[in-house]
């Protein structure tokens, strides 16, 4: 596969800015000054950039609770981001949704999702839309390793499938529903192997090889364009931080976040890409720099946010 | 009496029942080692091992179908679903085969299980993660339906859940957990369909569910302040409803507030207000029924829109002084 | 062929009638023309004749029930015949839902509404025709008050209409229902219902006294002069085999006579004008157990007084027996109150509706009088109050009837002139 300098630095550029928010949004709450929870993607960036680089900015992402990385590579603007996360009426969801439910319709982000595998019949119909609007655009649907595992997956995938609808299926297996591994949760092997069940092609991939995943989702995305129907990817990655806000990783050991830790994605690609010639060490530096940045001027903005008003309060239930 | 917060009353109940009858065992998402997701079941795959405290995949439907059918064939399972919202992924299994299942095969079968689940908001989690559904299942015929706002209540009602032969859906709330109360040591049931009047008062009678009683019960202390006693009445169990309780608290008070955090349109007040009317209550009625419930609003995610999403104290206070005083 | 047996309508403008009493039951044969059943007025009481012979059925109108006329109250069956299939005994009145969404919302018996749409459908038309004539009464439900209000008002016997309420929009609380009249309450034997007579002189007399102005004038008469002559008169009576004349009959006389002179106190405020009236129809106040009956001695002016001695005595003693037709009740232009027999000496009266005056007549009494030649003498004297309707009679007005009728009662030979 061809890779343009840009793209790459782009690519990189993104996964630093989903680290970037992130470590942010877990200081801020540490500070009290979000509510609610949160779900971190730490050392899953890859997954989240390597897939939605292979879209094109037209297409649609379905996104799940733990969506702040399928967002940003989204092409999210990062205050609105940081925004709807403290809860201002300059967010994305006018403070309504908050992280579990950060959505950017225009954008293509059809939205993060507090169920399990709530997005997965919802792609089906997206899909179907745009069979339906014989358009060109594609959807691209994440899940985690806990949703392959709930009825709607198999409902979702069988559809799509039937109907060769242009879905790609992304199942980002982080190795642990809350506190049941995989291993646990699953007989087989790969959850890829389900797709066989479906007639779909199943592929899994390195998901902290950023590269590696934009390669099995472009040529996913290639074929649900072509009309070929759907394809599921499990893209094997892992969760550094716990499900939510509050975990004390009773259920894995310290050395196994450590060994994972070890194979950080960022980290990974920047040598890569040094290793290349395609940056220094001070350009990834200065890049790594440029997020932070960016981070904390979208904190600055939204702090000096309005609240929502409460006289709002039951507006938009009904359109 | 020793304190033990909510939670801790639910694992103590769990624990004696589970130790005295080898039929009773947890299942749900995250119960083992994690220890739920409000940490009610910590420790006790320590004590039953992992054959009674299964940790299950993310499959509500399954989950309810597990519990529907091992209680069918003589088991008590005890499931638990993460947040009530996601009850709505074991309708399925709850409404048409648990609930239906005696009445349809002629009273040969039982189901005797319980679903414990916690609801409400006011911990930031948004739409998804924060919904309190327990008049859906009120409405299902079969079902029972239990919500206890005290850590005494919860022991003594999941006690009596679990011995009963019927389905029974345990709601708890999530701001409760961490609310200390006196429980006793030793095991002790607090029968099913059973209201407790939580306060004495003549001025007003105020009947709420779950964490509404805990915030009616301060508005209450407050209100006599200012010269207004309410009765505070708790249903505890919101089916099978003890409506004599009830009622003979608002023919003694002539005014009622009904307060609940689920939203008003459809909610169990409607039905509560409904009872009341046509009762022989109605003759003693004072003032209209009121209602205070959640806004028929998705839960917000912003911390101010969220809390006023659903009855503060000082709500209730207003509500209550409206209606002594004669301006509702 | 079952004949249908309405409420017949018996005074031009009558619009229904209270059942007072069935003189048969259902199943019991009847002969037409036979009296049926009793009815009530707001004027009197009278027999309802079967409208044909045969087996009375399907009643559906019950004592205390007010019903318009022309309304179904049963039918009379041919022997073997059963009643027609929708004239079940008890069969609401069929009405639109929002007819009786409006009626059941201001308290409306629908049994007193007659229906104008197909069928006899009660309409929403009807509903508020109905609700328009009786706009301004309190009804029950028109009284907001809470249930507890309403439970202790019954308990404790008070009209809810009459307690102001503290609560939001003036709704009656539990609190606002007096307690004081609790006691009151329970030595009370047994509410009477407002209906029939009782209902129509209270109406009446309302309508009387809340919009006419009422004067009133009063002057005593010797009566020395005037209890000769009808002692005279009486002996007479006796002789011809003529009616006793009483006072009242006299007064009549008098009265008649002097209102020829004086039309406008024999006249009526119409919505056009004052009509004064040709002929003087004078009313005579008659007491009954259930309340006050005015029949009429239709153009005293005419008559002698032994006719009207006669026709005095004739009502009078009808309407105790409650026999008194609507015909008696009707066309009066004058009344004529006379309370003497009560022992009381003087009082005023209220106008009855559509008339302009009434004169009040007290005791005759012994009492001192001075004389023309300034001396103290003992002589029998009556209290007489014209009430007049200041809208129609000035007080000089009235008080010249009034003079000239003292003068005529005082000595009645003048009317020989």
């Amino acid at each position: 596969m061809e890779w343009s300098h840009d793209k790459l630095i782009d690519m990189l550029r993104t996964m630093w800015l989903i680290r970037a928010f992130e470590e942010k949004a877990e200081e801020l709450y540490a500070l009290g000054k979000v509510h609610g929870t949160m779900h971190l993607s730490i050392g899953q960036e890859a997954s989240a950039v390597g897939a939605v680089s292979a879209l094109r900015a037209d297409d649609f992402v379905l996104s799940t609770h733990r969506g702040h990385g399928h967002c940003i590579a989204k092409g999210a603007d990062l205050n609105r981001m940081m925004a709807e996360f403290m809860g201002k009426e300059t967010g994305y969801c006018r403070g309504r949704g908050g992280s579990m439910h950060i959505a950017d319709t225009a954008g293509g982000n059809l939205g993060a999702n507090g169920v399990v595998g709530g997005g997965l019949p919802l792609a089906v119909g997206v899909g179907l839309g745009l069979k339906m609007q014989k358009r060109s655009q594609i959807v691209l649907c994440f899940f985690g390793d806990g949703a392959a595992n709930n009825g709607a997956f198999h409902e979702a995938l069988n559809m799509a499938a039937i109907w060769k609808l242009p879905v790609v299926f992304l199942c980002e297996n982080n190795q642990y529903a809350i506190s049941l591994s995989v291993k646990k949760a699953i007989a087989i092997e790969h959850i890829a192997d389900r797709a066989a069940a479906y007639g779909m092609p199943g592929i899994t991939a390195d998901g902290n090889d950023v590269l590696a995943v934009h390669e099995a989702v472009s040529q996913a995305a290639s074929r649900a364009r072509e009309g070929a129907g759907p394809s599921l990817i499990e893209s094997v990655t892992y969760r550094w931080r716990g499900h939510s806000k509050s975990d004390a990783n009773r259920y894995r050991t310290r050395d196994e976040i450590e060994a994972w830790k070890a194979r950080c994605p960022i980290q990974r690609f920047t040598a890569r890409l040094i290793a290349d010639g395609t940056l220094t060490e001070e350009d990834a530096d200065k890049l790594r720099q440029e997020a932070y940045a960016v981070v904390e001027a979208a904190v600055a903005f939204a702090e000096s946010s309005p609240e929502p008003r409460l006289e709002t309060i039951e507006e938009g239930v009904y359109a | 009496m020793r304190e033990i917060t909510y939670a801790e009353a639910i694992r103590e109940a769990l624990r004696e029942e589970m130790r005295r009858d080898e039929r009773v065992f947890i299942i749900g998402e995250d119960v083992g080692v994690y220890g739920g997701s409000f940490g009610v079941t910590l420790g006790l795959i320590e004590e039953f091992g992992p054959q009674r405290v299964i940790d299950t995949p993310i499959s509500e439907l399954g989950i309810a179908g597990a519990i529907t059918g091992a209680a069918l064939i003589g088991m008590r399972p005890v499931g638990e679903i993460m947040f009530m919202d996601f009850c709505t992924l074991a309708m399925e299994q709850l409404v048409n085969q648990a609930a239906k299942i005696r009445f349809m095969f002629g009273g040969k079968a039982t189901v005797p299980f319980v679903l414990r689940t916690p609801a409400g908001s006011g911990t930031g989690a948004a739409a998804q993660h924060s919904q309190s559904l327990e008049n859906w299942f009120v409405h299902v015929p079969g079902l029972k339906v239990v919500m206890p706002s005290t850590p005494y209540d919860a022991k003594g009602l999941l006690l009596s859940a679990i011995r009963d032969d019927n389905p029974v859906i345990f709601v708890e709330h999530k701001l409760l957990y961490k609310v200390k109360g006196p429980v006793p040591e030793d095991p002790y049931t607090v029968p099913l369909g059973t209201a407790e009047v939580k306060r004495q008062g003549g001025d007003i009678t105020i009947v709420a569910t779950s964490i509404m009683v805990r915030r009616s019960l301060e508005a209450a202390e407050r209100l006599a302040h200012e010269g207004i006693e309410a009765e505070v009445v708790d249903p505890r169990t919101l089916k099978p409803l003890d409506e004599a309780t009830i009622i003979r608290s608002v023919c003694r008070t002539g005014r009622v507030l009904i307060v609940h955090e689920a939203c008003r349109t459809g909610g169990f007040g409607g039905e509560l207000a409904a009872v009341i009317a046509g009762s022989e209550a109605f003759d003693y009625l004072d003032a209209p029924i009121v209602r205070l419930a959640g806004r028929d609003i998705p839960i917000p995610y912003n911390r101010t829109l969220e809390y006023h999403s659903v009855p503060q104290v000082d709500d209730i206070i207003a509500a209550a002084r409206r209606l002594v005083h004669g301006a509702a | 062929m079952a004949t249908p047996f309405l409420m017949p309508k018996v005074e031009m403008t009558q619009e229904s009638a209270t059942i007072v009493q069935w003189r048969k039951n259902e199943g019991d044969i009847v002969e037409k023309g036979e009296p049926v059943l009793v009815v009530e007025t707001d004027k009197v009481t009278f027999d309802i004749e079967a409208p044909a012979s045969g087996i009375l059925a399907g009643v559906r109108a019950t004592p205390g029930q007010q019903v318009k006329v022309t309304e179904l109250i049963a039918y009379i069956l041919e022997p073997g015949e059963s009643l027609p299939t929708e004239a079940g005994p008890q069969q609401a009145a069929s009405a639109t839902p929002v007819a009786q969404r409006l009626a059941a919302a201001h308290g409306l018996d629908l049994s007193t509404v007659s229906g104008t749409g197909p069928g006899g459908r009660i309409t929403r038309a009807d509903v508020e025709a109905v609700l328009q004539r009786v706009q301004g009464e309190p009804t029950r439900s028109a009284v907001r008050a809470t249930p507890a209000a309403r439970r202790l008002a019954r308990e404790r016997g008070v009209d809810l209409a009459a307690v102001p309420g503290t609560g939001p929009r003036g709704r009656v609380q539990a609190v606002d229902v007096p307690v004081s009249t609790s006691t009151r309450a329970e030595s009370v034997e047994k509410v009477i219902p407002l209906a029939g007579m009782r209902r129509t002189i209270a109406e009446r007399m309302t309508q009387s006294y809340q919009s006419t102005p009422h004067i009133a004038l009063t002057t005593r008469v010797d009566m020395s002069r005037f209890e000769e002559a009808r002692a005279r008169l009486n002996a007479w009576a006796q002789v011809q085999g003529g009616a006793h004349v009483s006072v009242t009959a006299m007064l009549l006389m008098v009265v008649a006579r002097t209102l020829k002179r004086h039309p406008w106190l024999n006249s009526s405020l119409r919505e056009d004008g004052i009509h004064l009236l040709s002929e003087i129809n004078i009313g005579v106040a008659v007491a009954l157990p259930e309340g006050l009956i005015v029949p009429v001695v239709q153009q005293a002016d005419r008559k002698s007084l032994a006719q009207i001695a006669a026709e005095v005595r004739d009502l009078t003693s009808r309407a105790r027996e409650g026999r008194l037709l609507p015909a008696d009740v009707a066309g009066g232009t004058f009344t004529v109150s006379n309370l003497g027999p009560f022992g009381v000496e003087e009082f005023t009266a209220i106008i009855n509706p559509r008339q302009t005056a009434i004169l009040a007549v007290g005791a005759t009494r012994k009492g001192i009088t001075v004389t023309a030649d300034d001396q103290m003498v003992v002589r029998p004297l009556m209290a007489m109050t014209l009430c007049v309707d200041h809208r129609v009679v000035d007080g000089a007005v009235a008080a010249r009837f009034l003079a000239d009728l003292a003068e005529a009662v005082h000595d009645p030979a003048l009317l020989l002139w």
